[in-house]
């Protein structure tokens, strides 16, 4: 940390490339929430310029209060929540909750999913499905899971990334999570029952 | 504390126990729970397998196109400006 408050100071102090080793450090990860956000690499990799130029240009403003990953995690978020308010604004406006018909908290959990070995859950496979089923969650869920599970965030990170409440946070994780849950369990079952139809 | 009752209460607060947001009395109430109802513990682990994977299965790294874009597109930008 005190390494990093060390560049921002030589940043401060006109050293571009010193911006440079903090790109370097955060790039893929911050790429990573965006295209999770917006759903689209194009979009994704314009959002994540806007995003580096944003922090550039607001950097004499970072208090350090905050980490400074936490910080630009915030600008990114921001960036890409007013890009999607004005191109896509339904995926926002109407995103809050996951449709209270799914009920996937109670979905009990599937024995085939558990007893799957971890290097067929981590298999290239197995990644996509974890993909998809992030992917299909509303925005708002799927940033959570993904800053927090993915990115390692606090929950009280995760709530100033996000701008809100520590609770919001705490609620939207236990639904997605037991979405993803939901889906990584059909999914291994139908494939066990599957396979175990071929061997009949 | 919150009051625990059914296997819904303690289903809904397996993931703020997961993330050692849970006071101790409730880690307790939970432990308990879990050590004598078997589908709780196996909705518990299976939330503890998908916490996982996820964080073990996005890995995805920049694109190198990306990571080249965005080198350019600041050095020309930024280089022009003081912050």
């Amino acid at each position: 940390m005190s390494d990093e408050r060390a560049i921002i100071k030589r940043v401060l102090d006109g050293d571009y490339d010193a911006f440079e080793h903090l790109v370097e450090k955060y790039q893929a990860r911050v790429f990573r929430h965006i295209i999770k956000m917006v759903q689209d690499r194009q979009q994704a990799q314009d959002l994540l310029q806007e995003t580096f130029l944003n922090a550039y240009r607001g950097l004499s403003g970072f208090t350090g209060a905050s980490s400074f990953s936490t910080w630009l995690f915030r600008i990114a978020t921001n960036t890409c929540l007013m890009y999607l308010r004005k191109n896509r604004p339904e995926s926002v406006e109407y995103d809050d909750q996951i449709e209270n018909t799914r009920n996937s908290d109670f979905v009990p959990a599937s024995p085939e999913f558990l007893s799957t070995p971890l290097d067929i859950l981590l298999s290239s496979e197995g990644r996509r499905k974890i993909e998809e089923a992030i992917d299909g969650l509303p925005i708002l869920y799927r940033s959570v899971i993904v800053l927090r599970d993915v990115e390692g965030f606090s929950i009280e990170e995760v709530s100033k990334i996000m701008d809100t409440s520590v609770a919001a946070v705490k609620s939207r994780l236990h639904r997605a999570r037991n979405a993803v849950r939901e889906a990584l369990s059909s999914y291994y079952k139908d494939k066990n029952l599957s396979e175990h139809r071929r061997a009949l | 504390m919150t009051e625990m009752k059914s296997c819904k209460d303690f289903c809904d607060c397996l993931s703020d126990y997961l993330d050692g947001q849970m006071d101790e009395d409730c880690c307790r109430l939970i432990e308990e729970h879990l050590d004598r109802c078997s589908p709780c513990a196996l909705m518990y682990e299976s939330l503890k397998t998908t916490v996982l994977v996820c964080g073990k299965g996005l890995t995805a790294q920049i694109p190198d196109d990306v990571r080249e874009s965005l080198r350019n597109f600041l050095r020309t930008h930024c280089r022009k400006e003081n912050v």
